[in-house]
């Protein structure tokens, strides 16, 4: 998954596992960014009684560092408090969920929102009391859910707009395939343990997640305050990534409703680009990783220039990766790619480098324009500089633009002599998201999937 | 992290009163400390409490958290007081 239950610590606390993050220009308002943070992997929708919601005892971070150092500049604070109208019954509602203050929607979560300015060392308190939506439990429940989450847009006085709540998973992957040793089924006859071939299986297709995002004005995050147009210019550059965070220390007395917390904030879960800490660093340095900002990425360069995946390709399917099977050099491209961002003069007309510090952070270039007609999922290696790797849109494949990058497809862009096998460019695991899955206005992951309809149909 | 002096973490506990009385009285006072009393706690716990624990015997550190602030002192005292007090059982290293 992109990163979801990725780490052995965290696999085990879904509320802070942050799952995804993305960062692109809005479509429909071009002055301003949109980033979402996504959290608690795999929600299956019919979870009820208790329902799916944010950690009372997180602090959901995004950060932007727009000087290139991999410290962040600016940081946006979540803080979710959950209220119980009747403790004396099991429901998480006893009648229909029509509005966001209904009576009868027994246990609700409020947010607060706070940005700290770590240049200045100061914080602010932008929006308390901002309420979430209700998960999508189903007809009879939320009748109208669309509209119950259009209601919990909050548009903040200091020029923000926030949500924070359920959504339809975004991410789309044939997990039980690419876990199955590398599997990907549409080459699974090529595979060292062949089978037929078939289409590709859309393991996250009815599932949902909790999604935090946040649409600012671009000159609230740029280092000078500017709205950048030259895309060449160093300044149209950030580096953005999300982390959830817990106390050091929690006392359990006598039962769990008597809590306490104490000691400083520690980092449990952080993402920037997707996959990063999922197929890039090994089983025994994912919690470390988890646990450090992205100034400290350098200790992990190694396993970005000699990527275990590119070994096993060749591995796995014999005589399909020959090129890649030689090629022994440093990965300066995923370099680029992962941690320090494109240079300008590699892809004519784009850069989104960072400098020299290595950091995995999801590099958005401001200047670049959103793609408005027919963007491709591919991003940057379908010719369309505004996905990924320049930012992250929610409909960018990463799944398979890393698959190819990491097969040698990105190679040439470092040296030109390197030839790419052709099995690299045809690398796939051959899945299109349906159309529901996303929307086109904020927050654009689509209306989430609902418990009483979801997964249709009888199930063998 | 945020600056935590012991005298701020004694006052935030509300220990500076005892540790006045402690000075008007030492004989009493260090009686009462010589002879911990084992005790069932008399409701629950704070929100926001104060945590110690020993990080290192061999080194005599003790760390101690309140709020969002941290601070490891070398306390030789405090770390045997702690150590002695520990429940029969606990690891001691």
């Amino acid at each position: 998954m992109s990163s979801h239950r990725e780490a052995p610590e965290i696999s085990q606390d879904p509320v802070a596992d942050n799952t995804d993050c993305y960062a692109f220009v809005s479509p429909d308002k071009p002055d301003t960014v949109t980033i979402i943070t996504n959290y608690v992997p795999l929600e299956d929708p019919p979870g009820g009684p208790n329902f799916f919601e944010f950690g009372e005892d997180v602090r959901y971070s995004i950060y932007v560092d727009n000087d290139g150092d991999g410290k962040p500049e600016i940081e946006y604070q979540f803080r979710f408090k959950t209220r119980l109208r009747n403790p004396d019954t099991f429901l998480y509602n006893t009648g229909q969920i029509t509005a966001l203050n209904s009576q009868t929607w027994n246990r609700r979560q409020f947010y607060e929102v706070t940005k700290v300015n770590h240049k200045r060392g100061k914080s602010k308190v932008l929006g308390s009391d901002l309420a979430s939506p209700p998960c999508n439990i189903g007809p009879r429940s939320t009748p109208n859910y669309p509209k119950l989450a259009n209601a919990a847009v909050h548009r903040l006085d200091s020029g923000e707009r926030v949500f924070a709540g359920q959504r339809n998973e975004g991410f789309f992957v044939d997990l039980g395939s690419i876990f199955d040793l590398g599997d990907l089924r549409p080459l699974q006859n090529l595979h060292l343990i062949a089978t037929s071939p078939a289409m590709g299986v859309d393991a996250t297709a009815t599932l949902n997640v909790h999604t935090i995002a946040i649409q600012i004005p671009i000159k609230k995050l740029t280092r000078d305050g500017s709205v950048p147009s030259d895309a060449m210019s160093a300044k149209a550059v950030l580096g953005i990534w999300g982390a959830a965070s817990r106390r050091k220390t929690r006392v359990l007395d006598k039962a769990n409703d008597e809590r306490a917390q104490s000691g400083p904030w520690v980092q449990v879960s952080r993402l920037g680009n997707p996959l990063f800490n999922e197929v890039i660093v090994p089983m025994g340095e994912k919690d470390k990783w988890n646990a450090v900002h992205p100034a400290g990425d350098k200790s992990f360069a190694k396993y970005v220039e000699h990527p275990e995946l590119a070994k096993l390709l060749p591995v796995l399917y014999p005589g399909v990766f020959p090129r890649l099977a030689k090629l022994k050099a440093k990965r300066a491209d995923l370099v680029a790619i992962l941690l320090t961002g494109i240079p300008k003069g590699i892809v004519p007309g784009f850069q989104n480098y960072t400098g020299s510090v290595l950091a995995d952070m999801m590099r958005l270039n401001v200047a670049i324009p959103p793609t408005k007609s027919k963007p491709s999922p591919l991003g940057l290696l379908g010719g369309d500089a505004a996905g990924f790797p320049n930012g992250r849109r929610v409909f960018d494949d990463v799944v398979n633009i890393e698959l190819q990058a990491v097969a040698g497809l990105t190679y040439p862009l470092v040296n030109p002599d390197y030839k790419p096998d052709d099995a690299a460019s045809a690398l796939t695991q051959g899945l299109t998201p349906g159309k529901n899955r996303y929307q086109s206005a904020f927050p654009y992951l689509g209306t989430p999937h609902n418990g009483f309809d979801t997964p249709s149909g009888p199930k063998g | 992290m945020e600056n935590l002096s012991r005298r701020k973490l004694l006052a935030s506990a509300g220990v500076a009163t005892g540790a006045a009385a402690i000075a008007a009285a030492p004989s009493v006072a260090q009686a009462a400390l010589d002879h911990p009393e084992a005790t069932d706690p008399s409701g629950p716990p704070p929100e926001e409490t104060i945590v110690a624990y020993v990080r290192d015997i061999k080194r005599n550190e003790v760390t101690v958290m309140s709020g969002t602030g941290e601070v490891t002192y070398r306390d030789p005292v405090l770390v045997k007081r702690l150590v002695k007090a520990a429940p029969s059982g606990s690891t001691r290293k």
